[in-house]
């Protein structure tokens, strides 16, 4: 090929986007999709250049042949992992803890008199998940709330997220999921940042907690839903079989584990119950 | 089915009929000294259908490696016998139902939208669990819900109802079709399959998709039953059928278990994860039965 018409960058062929999806996938439990090929490519850029490799086909001997690749496999993972949060988040999954799961979970509750429910944000680094947890909370509930003893613990392994989740204070970005109603309902804004109300927040409860400390986790029980979302690829394969055989026993009869949108269990448990809700998969302690 | 319901069916004169040499190519594929020869002398009776059968015969749906199949004898020996009846039947139904334009009542779209879905899934698990259903398991799949069709044409404003309240009440629409209708879409199905002449598997599934345990057919009223949940839960309907479900629960997996297919060992997150991107497939299926047939293809 002539010099100037050769693409300045790499160009992943679609037999080496499925070489890397089933690695990675059988590596993390994370999936992409067809439709995800661009984004694969573009994190995976840097990890090529990083490597000083000159296409995905190299990147891919390298993960799959060279002794060393376990260190590459963390940053590979670090790269595919966004670590940004925001409110609303995989709204399917959003929407089947608040039409499906917390319903059925209140009704449950009530039948047996008693008004309780303990939700669990584990890795909730800046607070906006436990925060729209909480606010879906009080969207389902509405004026029976105050009812309820309801809990919703929120953990991270970083302190200096805990601190700005404690601020509740996020910009608009954040809230770029929220429908405008929600935002009006649940939300003060002033200098251009958007303030939590406080009869959300104050559900929430704040915690340190490093998630690979098994006495610490251990102490975590009764939870009705876990949200433990893109928090998996961490942890490598022992250490994640470990932790969700923990989150299984943190969990009581009946409750939700909810996990990353395109993430799987499938290698690493089988204790769970598989959910299809719409558009979202969930999974079940019977 | 009431006495009274079928009397209303079976005096409507005007219910979808196949086209008559679609009607003659499956009653040869019953007959036991069918050739090639014969097959394709049929369809090429009716040039508009055979335009199409080739034209689905060379889609990414049924093509295999890099050549072009030219002539429909070419076909059937490509793609066997039973894959060019499973086509004949697809591209005879769709034309007797004329599904498509795409302005008419919501139902209608999002209805062959579930319906190519469905058989799509149904194929990919058929691949997963080794059944080797010859392309039959799309077929059921697609035609699964056929019944739909006649209730929305013939009893369309009784079918609205029970499309209503089946979602306000969150209700299975099998059970809203019979308070309105006086029947469902699975019974009504049987019939018009029954009617056309349609492969008796077909008209097996159809009857029982929704209690597989009770089919001739198990294994695929089952496979079509779980390929018809997977299709609902991946395929996010507007409004309506926003269900959830274990699929481990399901009657439907525990025939496919009893029967020895290993569903417990399918990757059941991965596939759920492949059959996401599914619409575009669905899209590209429709318009491929769906647009004219170009020239090129009336020959050979």
């Amino acid at each position: 090929m002539d010099d100037k018409l050769r693409p300045a960058y790499p160009v992943m062929k679609d037999e080496t986007f499925i070489l890397l999806r089933d690695f990675i996938y059988e590596h993390s439990g994370i999936y992409f999709a067809d439709t995800k090929k661009g984004q694969l490519e573009a994190r995976l850029m840097m990890r090529l250049r990083a490597s000083n490799l000159p296409d995905y086909d190299k990147y891919y001997y390298m993960l799959k042949y060279d002794p060393q690749a376990a260190r590459e496999l963390r940053a590979l993972f670090d790269s595919v992992t966004t670590n940004e949060t925001s409110f609303y988040r995989s709204p399917p999954q959003i929407q089947a803890f608040q039409e499906k799961v917390l319903p059925e979970l209140i009704t449950r509750r009530e039948k047996k008199g008693e008004r309780m429910l303990r939700l669990w944000s584990a890795g909730c680094s800046t607070g906006e998940e436990p925060y729209t947890l909480g606010i879906v909370v009080k969207e389902v509930l509405k004026n029976a709330l105050p009812d309820w003893n309801m809990r919703i613990v929120a953990s991270d392994i970083s302190e200096k997220a805990l601190k700005s989740a404690k601020t509740a204070s996020y910009s608009e970005y954040s809230l770029r999921g929220v429908p405008p109603e929600i935002k009006q309902r649940y939300f003060n804004a002033h200098d251009g940042m958007y303030q939590m109300n406080e009869d959300v927040s104050r559900l929430v409860e704040l915690q340190y907690l490093n998630l690979s400390d098994t006495k610490r986790v251990q102490l975590m029980k009764g939870f009705d839903v876990i949200f433990c979302r893109n928090v998996l690829i961490y942890f490598d394969d022992a250490a994640r079989k470990r932790f969700v055989s923990q989150l299984y026993d943190s969990l009581n009869h009946g409750g939700y584990l909810f996990i990353g949108h395109s993430e799987s269990l499938h290698n690493i448990s089988r204790a769970f119950k598989l959910v299809h809700f719409p558009g979202a998969l969930g999974y079940k302690k019977e | 089915m009431k006495a009274s319901v079928l009397e209303r069916i079976r005096n409507i004169e005007d219910l979808p009929t196949l086209p008559s040499v679609a009607i003659e190519v499956l009653g040869l594929a019953h007959s036991p000294d069918v050739s090639i020869q014969r097959i394709a002398e049929c369809i090429h009776q009716d040039p508009p259908l055979a335009a199409k059968v080739l034209k689905l015969a060379n889609s990414v749906f049924y093509r295999r490696g890099d050549r072009k199949v030219e002539t429909l004898h070419h076909a059937i020996i490509f793609l066997g016998l039973a894959e060019i009846i499973n086509i004949a039947t697809t591209v005879s139904v769709f034309s007797a139902l004329a599904p498509g334009k795409r302005s008419e009542a919501s139902i209608r779209e999002s209805f062959w939208d579930h319906s190519v879905a469905t058989g799509l899934i149904a194929r990919h698990l058929d691949k997963k669990l080794g059944m080797k259903s010859l392309g039959r398991e799309f077929v059921a799949g697609l035609l699964h819900d056929i019944g739909k069709i006649i209730l929305d044409q013939h009893f369309h404003a009784e079918f609205m109802e029970a499309y209503r309240v089946s979602i306000e009440q969150d209700r299975a629409m099998f059970e809203t079709e019979m308070e309105f209708c006086g029947t469902n879409h699975m019974e009504l199905g049987y019939f018009i399959v029954q009617k056309w002449n349609l492969p008796e598997y077909l008209a097996d599934v159809i009857l029982y998709h929704h209690q597989p345990s009770h089919a001739t057919h198990q294994a695929m009223a089952a496979l079509v039953s779980v390929a018809d949940l997977l299709a609902k839960a991946v395929t996010l309907p507007c409004g309506g059928d926003r269900m959830s479900f274990i699929l481990s629960d399901q009657e439907s997996w525990h025939v496919l278990k009893d029967r020895g297919y290993a569903v417990d060992d399918l990757d059941m997150e991965r596939i759920t994860f492949e059959m996401e991107s599914i619409g575009e497939q669905v899209r590209s299926y429709i318009s491929t039965v769906m647009e004219p047939t170009s020239p090129e293809y009336v020959h050979g």
